[in-house]
This record gives structure tokens, C-alpha cells and sequence, in this order.
């Protein structure tokens, strides 16, 4: 395990020196040799506590001696996250958590963190790696923020030597439950399988989502089986236009030659208008430019006007004039078969 | 005149070509590819069906080639080259199945029908039988862009012509 850890971490801590690596081991043993000798209960997590504390406070330490190399980070990890991560414990506090939901809590706000500095977005074997990536956003860049929240809980309040007690459990979580990415919601079952289930649950709403969007008149439908009814019934009609639209392109291709000069011109007015109204775009484009009697060779130099303004084209010199100054590649789109 | 018009409008170059946004260079892409490969078709004045066909797969071709970033258009050009008789991937056939699937799924199983819908929806998208649901769906999305764009397209050629 922790030659996977080294390894993860030569690939995605470029920027770190070998002594941050060095000092991730050695918190792992430490983290690991704590785990060993407890068990979940109160009492002990208070060892628990006290012995991250320790971890937090010798790695912070030498996290100061690292210098600039994490400065930026170091005064941005403070700010909102501390908020965050204050409101989302707090907000847990007072719900009676179980251990799943501090595992969530931890692992949300760590996610966030990886997402921000570092880049890795590997899917494969996500579910150890992504464990062990937490472990060390937690301990590399979040560990100041949680070392000042464990401090300053600390000293404040009752309640929050329950919250250094949740943190800590939830790092020894973090230890635990190695598979766990995705944040557990209160009451749910936190197995392996469940959780799986329901992220890969939460991706296909997220696109059905985005599906919804994009698909006209499937805001009135609700349930998954109507949306999908609806998609369905659109992609048919989109392709069924296409053939239509190519049947008709078949027996008018005789014709082609005649008046393609102002294509270009046409379908950016398309383009503004309604995308999936196709029909109401029509009179929109009747109403356009004059045919440009220049390209009535066979070649056709389909170069793309300015799109931002073109309600009318007034000149067409003037308008293959800003074409020709329009910064769009022609020669790269060979007609390649 | 026209002449210089013309030269200088084959050497644009782009220069920010990532602002450019996507749906812009899909469909210039398309009608780039579309309109000259239509020109060159040797239309045949007799067989209308072959007309068809050749449009069809003419136009076909032209929207896997402009999107090219995405999975399906890759199984799209599979199907084109591989066979040479480049039926619709489209309407007739998945129309029959649709009314069937209607009629046979009343009062059945929900989760049932929602795999059914799943699964006819990856026969309308080319290649969705061999993605998993969720990369279907993702890319479900972006073959509808292409596909509104490409009718756009269409319809502006057809009118050019008419």
C-alpha cells in the first residue's frame, strides 16, 4: 500500500519535494499504528483525537518549512474552506451523524480540494486512489486548515471537542473504509455496494439532467421513463428530418451549383435563431442577402463571416471583405474521405 | 477584382481557433464537406433510389467527419465504409419498434421500461449498443447538437437551391 501511495504521489505531487513524500509515509505508519490499537468507541476516539492532533501539528510544522512552494495554496486553503468546512461540521454536529456522514463530510471538502490544486481525474482503480489522494489532501494542504479548526475547536467550545472528536473519527474513517467517494447522505446504507450503486445513480440523473435541457418540452414530462420517452421521440424526428431534408437535397442536386454563395451567410442566421424551432427559422433565412454574383465558378470558398453581428448584410463586397479578414481556417478542413 | 476577393479569402487563417465556438465550426465543417462532395456526385438522372441512397450516405458521412471528436461519430464512419449499401441508421426501422415497445409495456415492470427506453435509445444513436448507459447518455447529448446543427444545415442548402 504504500508503494501504490509513492507512486501515486510521484506522479500527481510533481511540485512536492521528496521530504513532503517522506513525511506522507511516516503520517500513514503513525495513522495506521493508531488505527491498530483502537476500536470505535468514544473513549478511544479521543485518542484518536489526541493523537492526530499530534500527527496535524508535527505535520503542520513541517509543513511551514516547506515554504513557497505552497504559499499561494496555504492562504487560499484558509479562507473558504474553513467556512466550509466549519459550516458542514457544524451543520453535522447538530444532526447526530453516524460515521458515514463524517466520512462524507471529510471526503466532500477534501474532493473539492483535489479538484482545485491538483489534476489527476483517473476513473480506474479511482476508488483506493481517490481514498489515498483524500488521505493526503487532508494531510498536505487541508491538514493547516484542520489543524487550526481542530485548534481553535478546541479551545472554544464543548461542542467542538465533539467536532475534533468527529474530525478525527472521520480521518480514521478515511483509513478504514478505503473505497468511499462519494458523500453518504444521513440515513443511508453506507456498504460498498450501495454506495457505488448510488454514484453511479447520481451520474446518469446528472445527464439525464443535462439531456433535459437540451431537449425541447421535456420540463413538462417528470419521471425518468417520460424524459427518455421524450428524448427518444426527438432524436427519431431529428433524423427523420435529415432524411427528409437529403431526399429532397437528392433531387434538387442538379441544381446545387446555383446560389451557394450565401450559405454561409444563411446559417449563421440560423445559428440566432431558435435552434430547435427549425421550421420558425425559415422565414428568418428568406429574408436574407442578395445572391453574391461572385463565386459562380465551380469553386466554392465557403469562408465564414464575423458571426457576432449579422442581422443584414448590407454590401457583398463588404461582407467578403470582413470574410477574408475573419480568422477562420479554410485550409485545414481538407475534404477528406 | 473578384478575382483578389477571392484569393484573399482562401488565406484566412484562424487565430484564436478554442473561441470559436463548437456548434459554429460543426456546421462550417459540414457544409464544407457536404456541398462540394454533393457536386461531385454523379447524379444519375434515372435511379432516383440510388440518388437517394448516395445523398443519404453523402450526407451521412459529412456529419461523422465534422464531429469527429466523438464516439459515435467513430461508429458511424464504421458503418459507412463497411457497408456498401449505407441504409438509414434512422427512421424506418426504430418507428416500428417504438409502437411495438408502446403498446407492449403497460402496466409492466418500471425499472423494465426504463431499461427498455435505455435500450432503444442506444439503437438510435450509432454505436450506443456497444457504450454502457452512462457514456450513452453523454453522448446522447452531443448527437443531438449535431444533429439539430445538421439540419439547419440541410435545410439552408436546400434552400439555396430552391
Amino acid at each position: 500500500m504504500l508503494e501504490s501511495l509513492v507512486s501515486l504521489e510521484s506522479m500527481s505531487l510533481s511540485s512536492m519535494d521528496v521530504s513532503v513524500l517522506e513525511r506522507l509515509k511516516w503520517l500513514q505508519q503513525q495513522q495506521q499504528q493508531v488505527l491498530s490499537t483502537t476500536n470505535a468507541s468514544p473513549e478511544l476516539l479521543q485518542f484518536h483525537g489526541t493523537n492526530n492532533d499530534e500527527l496535524l501539528q508535527n505535520t503542520f510544522s513541517h509543513f511551514q518549512m516547506l515554504g513557497s512552494g505552497f504559499g499561494p495554496n496555504y492562504s487560499m486553503g484558509f479562507g473558504p474552506s474553513h467556512e466550509a468546512m466549519d459550516g458542514c461540521i457544524s451543520r453535522t454536529n447538530s444532526c447526530q451523524m453516524d460515521q458515514a456522514d463524517t466520512v462524507g463530510v471529510m471526503l466532500k471538502n477534501s474532493e473539492e480540494n483535489i479538484t482545485i490544486s491538483l489534476k489527476n481525474k483517473r476513473k480506474s482503480e479511482v476508488k483506493t486512489r481517490e481514498e489515498e489522494k483524500t488521505e493526503k489532501k487532508i494531510k498536505v494542504e487541508a491538514e493547516t486548515e484542520l489543524n487550526m479548526k481542530v485548534k481553535s475547536n478546541l479551545s472554544n467550545t464543548e461542542a467542538s471537542s465533539e467536532t475534533s472528536k468527529q474530525k478525527s473519527k472521520a480521518a480514521s474513517e478515511n483509513q478504514k473504509l478505503d473505497y468511499i467517494h462519494v458523500r453518504a447522505r444521513r440515513g443511508q446504507a453506507t456498504d460498498r455496494h450501495s454506495l457505488a450503486e448510488r454514484a453511479r445513480r447520481e451520474k446518469i440523473s446528472k445527464k439525464m439532467k443535462y439531456l433535459q435541457d437540451l431537449v425541447p418540452g421535456c420540463n413538462k414530462v417528470t419521471g425518468r421513463a417520460g424524459m427518455l420517452d421524450e428524448i427518444i421521440n426527438y432524436v427519431q424526428s431529428l433524423q427523420r428530418q435529415v432524411e427528409f431534408l437529403s431526399m429532397k437535397l437528392a433531387v434538387l442536386n442538379p441544381e446545387l451549383e446555383l446560389a451557394m454563395e450565401d450559405l454561409s451567410v444563411k446559417q449563421f442566421q440560423a445559428y440566432f435563431t431558435n435552434l430547435p424551432v427549425v421550421v420558425a427559422s425559415k422565414p428568418s433565412l428568406m429574408v436574407d442577402a442578395p445572391l453574391f454574383p461572385l463565386d459562380q465558378q465551380g469553386s466554392l470558398d465557403l469562408s465564414v463571416i464575423n458571426p457576432n453581428q449579422a442581422t443584414t448584410i448590407e454590401a457583398p463586397s463588404a461582407s467578403w471583405e470582413t470574410q477574408s479578414q475573419s480568422l477562420y481556417n479554410t485550409s485545414s478542413l481538407g475534404f477528406q474521405y | 477584382m473578384e478575382r483578389q476577393i477571392i484569393n484573399k479569402k482562401k488565406r484566412v487563417f484562424s487565430v484564436e481557433p478554442n473561441k470559436i465556438p463548437p456548434s459554429e465550426v460543426f456546421t462550417r465543417k459540414y457544409t464544407r464537406l457536404l456541398v462540394p462532395a454533393l457536386k461531385k456526385l454523379n447524379m444519375n438522372k434515372n435511379s432516383s433510389q440510388a440518388n437517394q441512397l448516395t445523398v443519404k450516405h453523402e450526407v451521412d458521412m459529412a456529419l461523422a467527419l465534422s464531429a469527429q471528436e466523438f464516439a459515435w461519430s467513430r461508429f458511424l464512419l464504421q458503418k459507412l465504409s463497411s457497408s456498401n449499401n449505407p441504409t438509414t441508421t434512422t427512421s424506418s426501422s426504430s418507428n416500428g419498434i417504438r409502437i411495438q415497445k408502446r403498446s407492449g409495456k403497460e402496466g409492466g415492470d418500471e425499472d423494465g421500461e426504463i431499461e427498455e427506453k435505455m435500450r432503444e435509445l442506444q439503437k438510435l444513436l450509432p454505436g450506443g449498443e456497444e457504450m454502457n448507459v452512462e457514456e450513452m447518455l453523454g453522448e446522447i447529448g452531443n448527437y443531438i447538437k449535431c444533429l439539430e446543427l445538421q439540419t439547419i444545415a440541410l435545410k439552408s442548402i436546400v434552400e439555396d437551391t430552391t
